[in-house]
């Protein structure tokens, strides 16, 4: 199965290993990263073993306006815990109330490796499913013409 | 403002197949007769029609009539509404690994 998106990133961290691993599996401190600006995280579950769950609800805060509330929520379970090291989960992600037609497939694979008491980070994000109703107004359609068939490109070599 | 909704499914799922992919990659650079893409392909008319008609039924191409041919052109809409998916994706991550190294900093201050 060809997946429809997957992104991979590789950052490094002031921090060791330990603290790394920390921030990813301890709900609290998960908490209080996981969010993007102006989202929170009211509930995060973390049962840190091959098969256990992650489960993680983002909400939108005040700042989000109309979407004040939304509520959306990701279920999933561990495939690979390895301490200090590696963490793989997969799992779906939906807005709640529309779970049948928003849901989103993932895998998620995360490797960390110390650099010098740095952490080196590399996280792998795949997309296997979207819902068919993810629907979208689309504005200013003719321009950004060929810059669209450029990404496209990319997207399809 | 026209609004138009897209089926991510369809669209997704048309772009899972490697010849609609490669379709649209020709159709991309300039509108081209259905024949003239059969001509590209080992596959035969009918099997190509069938890749063309789910690329139309998604909204990723369109087909218009010019004499005898049916000439199909790429619908730069649907391509819009997939970037913007896949790209606020791929911010979500960003955000949320930049917020871990905010993070990891401050828990590094409070030592």
């Amino acid at each position: 199965m060809i997946p429809i998106k997957e992104v991979k990133f590789e950052r490094t961290y002031d921090a060791s290993l330990e603290k790394v691993w920390k921030a990813w599996t301890d709900p609290e401190m998960l908490k209080q990263w996981w969010g993007p600006n102006n989202v929170i995280i009211p509930e995060c579950e973390v049962d840190l073993r091959v098969g256990g769950r992650i489960y993680i609800v983002m909400e939108a805060g005040e700042a989000m306006g109309p979407y004040k509330g939304t509520r959306w929520p990701m279920d999933g379970k561990y495939t690979v815990v390895e301490k200090n090291s590696k963490l793989a989960y997969t799992a779906k992600a939906w807005t709640e109330g529309q779970e049948a037609t928003t849901q989103i497939d993932q895998v998620t694979e995360l490797s960390l490796v110390d650099d010098n008491g740095k952490t080196k980070l590399k996280l792998k994000s795949t997309i296997n499913k979207i819902g068919s109703d993810a629907k979208m107004a689309v504005e200013g359609m003719q321009q950004g013409f060929n810059q669209q068939l450029q990404k496209l490109s990319k997207y399809l070599s | 403002m026209v609004e138009q909704v897209y089926n991510l499914d369809g669209i997704f799922g048309s772009l899972s197949d490697p010849t609609r992919r490669d379709i649209l990659k020709r159709v991309g650079k300039h509108s081209m007769s259905i024949s003239d893409i059969a001509r590209s392909y080992k596959i035969s008319f009918a099997g190509i029609a069938k890749h063309l008609n789910v690329l139309e039924k998604s909204g990723l191409v369109f087909k218009t009539r010019q004499g005898k041919e049916q000439i199909v052109t790429i619908d730069p809409k649907a391509l819009l509404v997939v970037n913007d998916y896949l790209k606020k994706y791929e911010r979500l991550w960003e955000d949320r690994l930049d917020n871990l190294d905010k993070h990891l900093k401050s828990i590094n201050k409070e030592g």
